[in-house]
């Protein structure tokens, strides 16, 4: 492949079998000697359970349950705290206790409602704010951490301030809505299962399965299917899902699939941690910031599962793109008999990255000064320490990246002119916002060197046909495309020679998961330096094959128990500027335009590049305005895709975007991860834009009209 | 007995009439192309043509679509107009996940067929039952107005 | 395990009554809310409780048409068909727009959104101001109800089971000369279930007001109408004076309970609703549309 320049779009590998929908995702497929499973699960939040009575099951029907567990019963992630099947106490609705196999869903789901559990209710916590309140309670922590400066430094210093400003600000769940409902089968054979399905990460699914099945690295095989989406909501619920078909098809000698019906989907998969931050800010006569305190609350739901390593971003983020002085944070995972919660695009950074914005906004005010004129004297430079003393070593384009946006969006125009049509029009209020931001690539400290141990294999054959090895998922992010073209170009094949089939652990090396906004960067850059070696060995005709390791460049180690360090090894960096107009009648919000400019490095793939901006932006806006999910009782409220509300064509506007070049000597072609960044600005921005419509602070995502009503109703009684 | 033509060819089913289009379509036919993503009308994955006009086919009892022109993407994938579709959401960059892609290929062929000269405006009203999570739409939009411009000629009223 | 299904599909309208009339059926025209309704998990046909009749293809039930000043509007008409009709007014459209996208609006019918009687129907709130009568039909022969009397509750109507509704009588639409609004309010703008609905009605002599009409939709268990409400502005001239909006909010401020649910809340509902009455009562003139 003869590309000038690697961003130059090439067309995508998998479009044919998208277009004509011919590509089998895991319904699609059929195999012989297939059942259906189908999940009973926890009606109770939290209780025990006392006995389980099963009703009749005709001839070909089964139930599998914590019994039928080769190994230990939970599902290996971080914790040992997440059943596989809830066999002695259940911790929320939908918790799975048992799965009924057998060929007829129609049959299943009648056996379903027969079944009968009994159970000893007990009081369950079913929001943050009790969980907060009874967070000294056993079991109620789930992981926390705290650092930066001393607390006697930080009040000395506020015993000396002008004014001490706290502010609390929450945040909602959201949830991933990927258009292909979750889905795993169990391929029975004699001698392995394969386990195949919608899926991001196949080493996370292998090694619970291993662990469950009690079985050797042979035994089980993980295989990928075309995944209809993922953002984190295939990340590790899979691995359960895995877990329960797998033991489902030892126990009855068939293959066992297991897809879930959307409203199963919304209620019992994991969502974004909905958080609590608090914020202690003292400043001085000028409203200059002199200390900074955090405090992060993550309701974790009913297991940890990733929630230790979502509250890590959360707090390394939580000072946003500032070089805040004296600054401290802590922060909490703690448990409610809810739905567990997990990844989601952004991993914890949205949840810090509304807060901050937020807060640095309203700060501006009490400083008088334009919010971004404020954002930008607090900017973090090349060379300045990072909150945890590591250091943002590379150049930052960010003064660019803003200039540039100002300009195209007209946004100091814009401000005073809506300020004026304000005045006039007595329903429809404009304003104009925006957001900085950041994303940390790639796990965080030292994750890649001690956890993932990355191997990538380029295998030729014979025809001089190259095909990567490794266990990364495309799931419509583009992957099978750039990493395909990295190799290419290094190679100098065409595209068409460059093969990359759905993984199976069976052929790949564990390149880690499909996470992190790792892929590109850390992935890609094994495979540009695979296709090097192997270039320099290359014999026409002959079969050959090429491995590369995870190399670790060392920067300041870091180090988790005092949370120092480099946490990442690169940062992108983003840009947003929104502009809405709000209905001060229905406190609808409608999106005008969206300008947007980011740093990624270098960008692989010009056309993938913006499908995730596009599409990053979409998630990030609406989880600012628009999606909105609530919790009564430990049961999920919006069971419906309508009810729940993620935005149709009729709700996103075009958006100006364009991407600054920064190479980074550690990525492929100097490309940093791109994916998860797209989403973080959006939220903060509608915020903002909103706030300077009305000119009322917000202390919340998201802001949906039912709170912009409320606001205007207050602020009407306030002013009589 | 339930009759209709699906792609063209003539079904006779005595499948119960409240049976699904939707199901018929992938479990009786394995046509795999017509996707379920919610099953309540409300994310367009399962996009057909009924009698010319897009349906959501798993709202569909089969037993009320007796005698009707049934079209999946199946049924169009080998048309002039289907190749201009391909061409533009590949150049436009429109697919991402693909699960909404065959849904949403339908609702663009519905909306072209109906005005070959659509307005931004109008394109987003003809997929807005169309629910995609990975494209945010616009690039989505580019690729049907692409179409639309190209095509010129092909999606003509008939 | 397959259970006996009985579905009819008549050719004709007279068949189908004489089938209702022997049997209590599910009528099923489009079926957009009567598959949902009954919707079984991923795989399995709805459970529909009852025999089943089709009656979208009945061609009695599609006609569209005016008689005198009266538009009467076949049940069985879809959403696309109503949308390209040129009898239909255009704030009638406006609100069918409004609804769902375009693959539900080729199905969904508006003799379905009336007799499936949710609150949050969104052709419901300019029906009720349009004084809408409903033409039903048995065996028996016809009956015309107003729509107010048909619907009773949340999904409770007043139809007997051996009748169908066949058309939608707006009188006196077609040359009627009023001012005539409709807002919804939903959580986006496609697929949106109804929060708060809102349609108004006012028709002048010179400044007078000679007749004003009020519904709320999604805000109680049906449309909130109040006709006593409507007559304290009778013979007001416009615009209105502040008191006199004032009293009609307040009047119906007594009468709208909303309540909390997935989709929004009491005081919103409750708030938005009375915004958007102020609103149109503030309106400084008013032309026929
Ligand atoms: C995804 C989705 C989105 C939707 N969005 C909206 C929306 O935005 N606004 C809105 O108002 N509605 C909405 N609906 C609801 C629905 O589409 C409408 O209410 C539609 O008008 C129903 O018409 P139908 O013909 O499909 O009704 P059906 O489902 O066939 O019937 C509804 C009820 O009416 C009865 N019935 C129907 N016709 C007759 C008749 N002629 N005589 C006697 N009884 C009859 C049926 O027995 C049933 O009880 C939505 C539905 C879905 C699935
Ligand atoms: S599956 Fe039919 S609309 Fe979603
Ligand atoms: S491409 Fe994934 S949902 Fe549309």
């Amino acid at each position: 492949m003869n590309l000038k320049d690697i961003s130059t779009s090439v067309p995508r590998k998998d479009h044919k079998g998208k277009v004509s929908g011919q590509l089998p995702y895991i319904s699609d497929v059929k195999v012989e000697n297939m059942v259906y499973g189908v999940l009973f699960r926890s009606p109770i939040a939290y209780g025990k359970i006392k006995s389980i009575q099963l009703p009749d099951l005709p001839e070909g029907y089964e139930a599998v349950g914590a019994e039928h567990i080769p190994g230990p019963n939970y599902v290996k992630i971080i914790k040992e705290d997440q059943p596989i099947f809830a066999n002695e106490w259940v911790n929320y609705i939908g918790e799975p206790i048992l799965m009924l196999v057998g060929e007829n869903l129609d049959v299943l789901y009648r056996l379903l409602d027969e079944v009968k559990i009994e159970f000893e209710e007990h009081q369950a916590i079913y929001t943050l704010e009790e969980a907060i309140k009874q967070k000294s309670a056993p079991g109620v922590n789930m992981a926390n951490y705290e650092f930066g400066e001393s607390l006697d430094t930080i009040t000395s210093i506020e015993l000396k301030a002008h004014q001490i400003i706290e502010e609390e600000y929450d945040t909602g769940y959201q949830e991933h809505v990927y258009l292909e409902p979750q889905g795993m089968l169990a391929i029975y054979k004699e001698d392995e299962i394969v386990v195949q399905g919608s899926m991001q990460c196949l080493y996370y699914i292998k090694n619970a399965l291993v662990n469950a099945l009690d079985c050797g690295d042979d035994d089980v095989r993980v295989v990928q299917s075309p995944t209809g989406g993922g953002f984190g909501g295939k990340e590790e619920f899979p691995s359960m899902m895995a877990c329960h078909v797998a033991v489902a098809a030892k126990a009855v000698k068939k293959s066992v699939m297991l897809v879930f019906d959307r409203s199963e989907d919304m209620v019992v998969t994991t969502k974004r941690h909905p958080a609590k931050l608090k914020y202690r800010t003292a400043i001085d006569r000028e409203g200059n910031i002199l200390s900074m305190c955090i405090e992060i609350f993550l309701d974790g739901g009913a297991n940890v599962g990733l929630s230790s390593v979502v509250l890590q971003r959360a707090l390394l983020n939580s000072a946003g793109v500032y070089k805040i002085p004296h600054f401290h944070a802590k922060g909490y995972v703690l448990k409610t008999n809810t739905v567990p919660n997990g990844a989601f695009r952004g991993f914890g950074a949205p949840q810090s990255f509304a807060g901050i914005e937020s807060h640095i906004g309203h700060l501006s005010k009490l400083a008088n000064n334009d919010p971004l004129e404020y954002k930008r004297k607090y900017l973090v430079k090349q060379g300045d320490p990072t909150i945890t003393k590591g250091n943002f070593r590379d150049p930052i384009l960010m003064e660019d990246m803003i200039e540039v946006l100002l300009k195209s969006s007209n946004y100091k125009k814009k401000k005073q002119k809506y300020h004026q049509l304000n005045q006039q029009n007595q329903r429809y209020k404009k304003g104009i916002g925006t957001s900085l931001f950041l994303h940390g690539c790639g796990f965080t400290g030292s994750g890649e060197r001690d956890h993932i141990k990355a191997k990538v294999k380029l295998a030729k054959s014979k025809d001089d046909q190259v095909s990567l090895k490794i266990s990364n998922s495309d799931m419509g992010q583009g992957i099978l495309t750039t990493l395909s073209k990295i190799v290419a170009k290094e190679l100098d094949l065409p595209l068409e020679n460059v093969l990359y089939p759905y993984p199976d652990t069976k052929e790949v090396p564990d390149s880690g998961p499909t996470v992190a906004s790792r892929t590109t960067m850390i992935v890609g850059k094994l495979l540009e330096r695979a296709a090097k070696k192997l270039k320099a060995q290359w014999q026409t005709g002959v079969e050959q094959e090429v491995t590369e390791d995870y190399v670790h460049r060392e920067m300041i180690p870091w180090n988790e128990k005092t949370f120092t360090g480099d946490a990442y090894p690169a940062y992108s960096w983003g840009v947003n500027i929104v502009e809405v107009e709000v209905d001060t009648l229905t406190g609808n919000i409608k999106l005008e335009k969206v300008f947007a400019n980011y740093e990624v490095g270098k960008v692989i793939d010009d056309r993938v590049m913006k499908g995730q901006i596009d599409g990053g932006l979409a998630q990030g806006l609406a989880y600012g305005y628009l999606e909105k999910m609530t919790s009564k009782e430990g049961k999920i409220q919006q069971k419906s895709i309508t009810d729940y509300g993620p935005p149709t064509s009729l709700d996103v506007v075009s958006i100006q975007s364009k991407v600054f070049d920064n190479p980074y000597a550690d990525g492929p072609y100097g490309a940093k991860g791109a994916g998860e960044l797209t989403l973080i600005g959006g939220a903060p921005a509608v915020q903002a834009a909103i706030e300077d419509a009305l000119q009322i602070p917000f202390q919340q995502i998201p802001i949906t009209p039912e709170v912009i009503i409320e606001s205007l109703y207050v602020r009407e009684g306030e002013q009589g | 007995m339930i009759k209709f033509t699906l792609n063209g060819k003539t079904i006779e089913t005595d499948a119960p009439a409240t049976v699904r289009l939707l199901d018929f379509i992938r479990e009786e036919q394995l046509l795999i192309g017509t996707k379920e993503g919610c099953g309540e009308g409300e994310c367009g994955a399962c996009s057909v043509f009924v009698n010319n006009l897009l349906q959501n086919s798993c709202l569909i009892p089969i037993g009320s679509i007796e005698g009707a022109d049934v079209v999946t993407i199946e049924g169009i994938m080998e048309s002039e107009q289907f190749k201009n579709l391909d061409e533009s959401y590949s150049h436009a960059g429109g697919v991402q996940c693909g699960y909404c892609i065959p849904g949403m290929v339908m609702a663009s062929a519905a909306l072209l067929s109906q005005n070959p000269h659509p307005s931004e405006a109008e394109i987003r009203e003809g997929i807005s039952g169309n629910l995609c999570r990975c494209t945010g739409y616009n690039m989505i939009v580019d690729a049907i107005n692409l179409a639309a411009k190209k095509g010129d000629g092909l999606w003509q009223k008939k | 395990m397959a259970e006996k299904i009985i579905a009819y599909r008549f050719d004709c309208l007279d068949q189908t009554l004489s089938q209702l009339n022997k049997e209590n059926c599910a009528i099923i025209a489009g079926g957009t809310d009567v598959m949902v309704m009954y919707k079984s998990r991923r795989g399995v046909p709805p459970k529909i409780p009852k025999p089943i009749v089709f009656i979208d293809h009945l061609s009695e039930l599609k006609k569209v048409y005016q008689n005198q000043k009266d538009l009467h509007i076949g049940a069985c008409c879809t959403y696309s068909e109503l949308l390209g009709n040129p009898l239909i007014p255009i704030v009638l459209k406006k609100a069918i727009k409004t609804i769902a996208a375009p693959a539900i609006r080729n199905r969904g019918t508006l003799g379905g959104n009336v007799c499936n009687a949710s609150p949050a129907g969104d052709t419901l709130p300019l029906l009720y101001v349009y004084n809408a009568k409903l033409l039903l039909r048995s065996v028996k022969g016809d009956r015309i109800v107003p729509i107010s009397d048909f619907i009773q509750g949340v999904r409770r109507i007043q139809r007997e089971s051996n009748e169908i509704l066949v058309e939608i009588i707006l009188p006196s639409v077609l040359d009627d000369g009023a001012h005539v609004i409709f807002e919804k309010v939903g959580n986006r703008n496609a697929d949106a279930i109804a929060k708060v609905g809102f349609a108004g009605y006012i028709r002048l002599n010179g400044d007078g007001i000679e007749d004003v009409r009020f519904a709320f939709g999604a805000v109680g268990p049906t449309m909130i109408r109040s006709v006593a409400i409507e007559k304290m502005l009778l013979g007001r001239t416009v615009p209105l004076t502040d008191s006199d909006i004032a009293q009609v909010v307040a009047a119906f401020d007594k009468i709208i309970k909303p309540i909390d649910d997935q989709r929004s809340t009491a005081l919103y509902r409750k708030t938005v609703a009375l915004n958007l009455l102020r609103y149109f009562l503030s309106m400084k003139q008013y032309q026929p549309t």
